[in-house]
């Protein structure tokens, strides 16, 4: 008997399949939830390489005639293949994924142990030094045999991923406390040194400011004394910051400048001796502004944006802040009684956008069949979908049928308000991208805005929207973004079927125990990129990424 | 409308006497357009809604924070008569929201000035109450100001401008019929 390692665990994709070579064996590994199996190469079939197949629900089907055989027992389950497939044991070594070919998995799952390779990976990423408050590594066993995945792997979505408080907390602190890019501003809201506005990362409120020198400091909106949330305007324009409580006050960098009586008085009262101001400034983020719009991290040694965002997602990113310069058109600001990840899974899911939004596909704007893409990076947490908008004459008769929502015959008093100016340097006319965690770009032909997602529990957030268009706009382009901004925002013809949609899944998963969604659609992309809109492949992506971030 | 003039002495030359009956005219002819215009919408007959403005008309929802700062986002914008009626089209034929009632109440009406050619211009406070069909309570959806400018058609009042300007910094969910 004899261990051989065969792969790093972190090149198996979540409920993927990874093909390698042992010996001149070719072996297929699998990774179901937090568990590795590995079967040889080939279908006992015709000879397909089944690494090049699709695994679903604890099942391996081959790429060539769709036989499948269980992955934990290697049973062949369907025709045309009847043979069962090998089976080889597997062991975790850290990161390794070990194999023993002389030796057959043991057809139960393996033992406890076994995951923990996968739960290493996803490390304790508070970058900062405070205390986390959410579970700590010890509970990390409790929260794994808590929160069970199904086994059938990224087509279900368990419930709890959007009801449950502790799973909620642990978001805070891996993800919107984590190693992320948080959007908190148009660096045209604070134009002047001393301008602020207020904004979030997650759900903690922090002040933007531009400071003297023209950089843009971010910090917590709490009083480094007894917490006070000392900025109670929205925005504005000031010197300083001073508590309204005991009037601690703070320079536009976030220190802290002033604490009244420090030396008490007549000798009495007053800060320790030894009180080190320069340690008890506001609680400072880690800013990044990239064409005029800012991010902020909880971490301090984040990747770069660019990075960040990855070469796919950046060209987008940059094809709407093509270099010109923002300027602020106003906000919407609303509450929407949903998990904060459904926004996302909205924007991630192509398949609604022509079939819920009536306007939409009466008008021409997005029909299935409409050129598109659903793309998906590299990691899967962010995304853009795309699509190029068609004469209303070409929906075809066939994309008709499918679609309740087509209207024959339908006409608006106003139509040019739905005209597409062009102004950019892209294909697509629409692209709306997800930028993970808390953004959505919103390019919809050309009312733009910056979509930024304020979770407050697992089952509400609220959605700040800031429009904007560009320095150099006429006074009849501006007017005509400010009409097309009609379609969006919580009156917006799309906007308000969104937010109602959300409701109603929200709602749906309240009563109901131990439920799941099915996000099936276009097997043909496991998880990623999808240039078909009935896909749901990159929701599965997003859900890859944060059950590594998780840790679940 | 000028408190003074319903304040002073009752015994007045007739010409004065006219004048505060015509004010007191108006104050009631508007009153009332803002009751039918509740009603309309609290019956959700977004045509006929669509028939109380002119032409030309402006109609435009939008927060507080964007009023104040001069920042001209709007929930609802709407530069024509056309634009609200694909506003009323769009909501009665192809939007998707849960069923519900919203009622409104329009309270506070002052006549800020009344033109020679028969321009109004008026304010009065708003209250838009929403009833979710399936749940049990109603919810301030909305608390604002109209700033509103009339003109007479035929003889009648028309709205040729109506900003709705909202105090509530968040919208509940969405907002699915015009206030
Ligand atoms: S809480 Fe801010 S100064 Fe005391
Ligand atoms: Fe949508």
């Amino acid at each position: 008997m004899a261990w051989q390692r065969v792969a790093s665990i972190s090149e198996i994709d979540a409920d993927g399949v990874l093909g390698v070579d042992v010996d001149g064996s070719p072996v297929a590994l699998y990774r179901l939830g937090n568990e590795v199996f590995a079967t040889a190469g080939i279908c006992t079939h015709a000879l397909a390489i089944l690494s090049d197949g699709f695994v679903e629900d604890g099942k391996i089907e081959c790429p060539l005639h769709q036989g499948q055989f269980d992955i934990r027992s290697g049973k062949a389950l369907c025709p045309p293949v009847t043979e069962d497939l090998r089976t080889y044991a597997v062991k975790l070594d850290g990161n390794d994924v070990c194999i023993d070919m002389e030796r057959p998995a043991a057809n139960a799952a393996p033992g406890p142990n076994a995951g923990d390779g996968i739960r290493a990976a996803a490390q304790e990423n508070n970058a900062d030094g405070r205390k986390s408050t959410g579970p700590n590594v010890q509970s990390q066993e409790w929260l794994t045999q808590r929160y069970v995945w199904p086994e059938e792997g990224l087509t279900r979505i368990p419930d709890w991923v959007y009801t449950d408080h502790t799973i909620y907390e642990r978001e805070v602190e891996k993800i919107f406390h984590g190693r992320t890019w948080n959007y908190v501003a148009l660096e045209c809201e604070v134009p002047k040194a001393g301008d602020f506005i207020r904004s979030n990362v997650g759900p903690t409120p922090v002040v933007v400011v531009r400071a003297d020198d023209g950089s843009i400091n971010v910090f917590e909106n709490r009083c480094s004394h007894r917490a006070a949330e000392f900025c109670r305007e929205l925005s504005g324009n000031v010197k300083e910051f001073v508590c309204p409580y005991h009037q601690w006050s703070y320079d536009l960098q976030g220190n802290l400048a002033g604490v009244p009586f420090r030396r008490g008085v007549n000798g009495k009262g007053g800060m320790p001796a030894d009180f080190d101001s320069s340690r008890h400034g506001l609680h400072q983020l880690n800013v990044k502004s990239h064409r005029g719009v800012v991010f902020a991290s909880y971490a301090r040694d984040m990747e770069s944006f660019e990075d960040y965002l990855g070469p796919e997602v950046l060209k987008e990113f940059e094809a709407t802040f093509d270099g010109r310069k923002p300027r602020l058109l106003g906000y919407y600001r609303h509450t929407l009684p949903g998990n904060w990840k459904l926004y996302h899974e909205n924007l991630k899911d192509p398949y609604h956008a022509t079939l819920l939004h009536t306007f939409l596909v009466t008008f021409g704007l997005l029909v299935a069949g409409n050129r598109s893409l659903m793309l998906a990076d590299a990691t899967g947490r962010h995304g853009v979908m795309a699509s190029a908008k068609s004469e209303r004459k070409s929906v075809s008769s066939d994309a008709k049928k499918e679609m309740r929502a087509y209207r024959e015959g339908m006409s608006l008093a106003e139509p040019r308000f739905m005209d597409f100016v062009e102004e950019f340097d892209s294909p697509w006319s629409v692209t709306m991208a997800t930028i993970w965690p808390n953004l959505i770009i919103q390019r919809e032909m050309n009312t733009l805005g910056m979509r930024q997602i304020v979770p407050t529990g697992p089952h509400e957030f609220i959605m700040k929207w800031t429009m904007f268009g560009f320095e150099g706009d006429d006074e009849e382009m501006t007017r005509h973004r400010l009409r097309q901004g009609n379609l969006m925002g919580p009156a917006g013809f799309l906007g308000l079927e969104d937010n109602e949609a959300i409701k109603f899944v929200q709602d749906g998963m309240q009563h109901v125990p131990g439920g799941q969604h099915l996000v099936k659609l276009d097997p043909a992309v496991a998880a990623g990129t999808s240039e078909s809109l009935i896909s749901e492949a990159s929701i599965r992506a997003m859900y890859r990424h944060w059950r590594v971030e998780m840790g679940l | 409308m000028d408190d003074s003039v319903l304040t002073r002495d009752h015994a007045r030359a007739p010409a004065a006497l006219d004048s505060r009956l015509e004010a007191l005219l108006l104050h009631h002819e508007i009153e009332s357009f803002n009751a039918r215009y509740a009603q309309a919408l609290d019956e959700q007959r977004l045509a006929d809604w669509t028939e109380m403005f002119t032409d030309d008309a402006r109609y435009v929802v939008l927060s507080r924070e964007n009023f104040d700062r001069g920042l001209p986002v709007g929930l609802i914008y709407c530069e024509s008569k056309r634009m609200i009626h694909d506003r009323a089209f769009a909501l009665t034929e192809t939007s998707m929201f849960a069923p519900r009632y919203l009622r409104h109440f329009i309270a506070n009406l002052v006549v800020l000035g009344a033109e020679i050619n028969g321009t109004v211009t008026s304010r009065a406070n708003y209250i838009v109450l929403q009833v979710l069909f399936d749940r049990p309570d109603a919810t301030l959806h909305q608390v604002g100001v109209y700033y509103d400018v009339f003109r007479r058609e035929g003889g009648a009042l028309k709205l040729a401008e109506r900003r709705c300007v909202y105090d509530n910094l968040l919208v509940p969910n969405a907002l699915c019929i015009p206030v």
